[in-house]
């Protein structure tokens, strides 16, 4: 189907050809589309707003950004966490305009109406200018419509209708099984402040890359160069390792890039930290068996759509600001019940390539910006995503793929056009 | 005890070595367990949170070395920099031969490229609030500890690779 500058439906941007995927060029730079991914993806579908062990004590409070919608997500005395759109229900101002925080109640501070942090109304200024028999009840803060955790993991969803959250996360479910599997009671604390960036480019572009494993010999040279000054490794010997493990497509827009998991000290973090501490190693072994432990020990990017990437040192959210502007941030997390040590060198590890001044995520930066110029020019306006498409195999409904394949670039883009092309 | 002529004399040179690109010579002003700390939230213990860089003499070796010795993408086209140096104070030092001094920096950077480049050709204005611990070792001062806050440290950065 031949596609104008602007196409007819958002559908036509993706052209799922067996032979050569293709996604249009318009899809990082047309405000119009941006528009219409924030009504329909960002708040119409399931985002990650945050992890609970940020808000560990009643009255903690984050606020979000879900889409283009300021929101509060607060835990209340009852121990409950609840979304809230952040707007009173008088005049329209914000209650809240901190990033984080610790308060029970949230106050206007246009005309002082004041609500609790489940949004109930508790009261406002000179009550008596309304009838003794006020509903107080019908004016709360409105909550999302939906508001669920899978594992501490917490995710908002705007709209009523839709599959629920484990309907979506279905699919890649085992894999965040695993991710939480590096703790031996299988949980995670969030070291906050967390790392942000910002760059001039689309939303998407960030990502495709979180699990492309094509780019890593050639944006970050200069990270394998640093490697072997240190004597950690040779620019050969990461290169190989770059080849090997696998990308999976998933259902629901999910994708990931694997490493082969090992029990063998040299092969895996995992194993290596097992190795290194005794003590670690048999609280893994109470927990897991050697089955396990191999899947445990495969290097993952995990991508859930839309927003969210689980990596080995971070949790990171994709920030949408504008067409052309986003914001990442890397929650960093500690494991817990694991030896201090281990954490303080995953923290070191993390500041190490990523961040803004981290010796690989800056060279990442610069190619999305690169690749946001880029897209100006229209002689062909198609970007393609067809690499692998000849070898990739199913199994179990995973499109599997060389590990420099774009298999998961096609699933995120397949349910993209899904949602996007929606009625 | 350094005046404050002397310590502004200091970091105004260190500040050229910077803004020349002259990263060698800058990372050897450091001593041997020296530290550079660029927080995002300056009141947390940045070994046990994460910061913006964190380096000991050795990560700050390979951050020299990536910056001078490597093909790397995000300082190619190089960063121009230009750094004010302003509010000079100095402390007495922690031990013998050991100096605090503060200062606050503007750090005015740009990456020149062709017409419509994203991310280059725009100069970008850093404000930072400076602590520096300086060692006399050899007759000479050096940097065992330099700390930069930047104005909005806990804010989403653009890539600060130039070194900030």
């Amino acid at each position: 189907m031949a596609v104008t500058q602007r196409a007819r439906t958002y559908g036509d941007l993706v052209v799922d050809d067996p032979r050569e995927f293709r996604v249009h060029g318009s899809i990082y730079t047309d405000p119009q589309v941006f528009q219409e991914e924030m009504d329909r993806i960002f708040e119409g579908t399931w985002v990650y707003v945050g992890h609970e062990s940020e808000l560990p004590a009643p009255g903690d409070y984050k606020t979000v950004l879900v889409g283009r919608q300021p929101l509060i997500v607060a835990r209340h005395e009852d121990g409950r966490i609840y979304a809230l759109y952040n707007r009173c229900r008088h005049r329209g101002a914000v209650v809240c305009r901190e990033e984080r925080g610790h308060s029970n109640f949230f106050r206007c501070r246009y005309h002082n109406w004041v609500y609790a942090n489940n949004g109930a109304l508790i009261g406002m200024a000179q009550a008596s200018g309304y009838p003794e028999d006020l509903d107080r009840s019908r004016y709360g803060l409105v909550p999302a419509a939906r508001l669920a955790s899978y594992r501490g993991l917490l995710f908002v969803n705007l709209s009523p209708t839709g599959p629920s959250l484990e309907e979506h996360l279905e699919p890649v479910r085992k894999y965040v099984d695993y991710w939480f599997g590096r703790s031996p009671s299988e949980r995670i604390q969030v070291i906050l402040p967390p790392h942000r960036y910002e760059y001039p480019g689309n939303w998407k572009l960030q990502a495709e890359n979180g699990f492309d494993g094509y780019h890593g010999n050639y944006v970050h040279l200069s990270w394998q160069r640093v490697l072997q000054l240190s004597k950690e490794s040779t620019v050969e010997e990461v290169q190989q390792y770059r080849q090997e493990g696998c990308v999976r497509g998933l259902r629901n827009g999910h994708g990931l890039l694997e490493r082969p998991g090992s029990l063998n000290p040299a092969s895996s973090w995992t194993a290596r930290m097992m190795h290194r501490y005794p003590e670690y190693a048999e609280a893994m072994r109470k927990r897991f068996d050697d089955a396990q432990l191999m899947e445990i020990s495969a290097r993952r990017n995990i991508f859930v759509f839309p927003n969210l990437y689980l990596f080995d040192t971070h949790i990171r959210v994709i920030v949408p600001k504008a067409v052309d502007r986003t914001e990442v941030q890397l929650y960093v997390y500690a494991l817990e019940d694991v030896p201090e040590a281990i954490n303080r060198s995953r923290y070191r590890g993390h500041e190490r390539f990523y961040g803004p001044a981290g010796f690989g995520a800056p060279d990442d930066i610069e190619v999305f910006t690169e690749v946001q110029t880029g897209l100006a020019a229209t002689g062909d306006p198609w970007n393609l995503l067809h690499r692998g498409q000849h070898r990739e195999r199913v199994v179990d409904g995973e499109v599997i793929g060389h590990t420099t394949d774009e298999a998961p670039q096609r699933s995120f883009y397949r349910e993209w056009k899904r949602v996007m092309s929606q009625a | 005890m350094l005046s404050v002529a002397e310590a502004e004399q200091f970091l105004v040179a260190e500040a050229r070595l910077l803004d020349e690109r002259r990263f060698e010579e800058w990372e050897a002003l450091f001593t041997e367990d020296g530290v550079y700390w660029v927080p995002m939230d300056p009141a947390r213990d940045p070994t046990d949170s994460v910061s913006i860089i964190y380096d000991d003499r050795k990560r700050l070796h390979e951050r020299v070395y990536r910056l001078t010795k490597t093909p790397v993408l995000d300082q190619n086209p190089p960063s121009r920099t230009i750094r004010l140096v302003a509010n000079v104070e100095v402390e007495p030092g922690d031990g013998p031969g050991e100096q605090r001094v503060r200062c606050n920096q503007l750090i005015a950077e740009m990456r020149p490229g062709g017409p419509g480049q994203a991310g280059l050709n725009s100069p970008r204005w850093l404000a930072a609030r400076c602590e520096y611990r300086l060692r006399r070792v050899d007759g000479r001062w050096r940097i065992a500890w330099k700390k930069v806050v930047l104005l909005d440290s806990d804010q989403a950065q653009y890539n600060l690779s130039f070194i900030p």
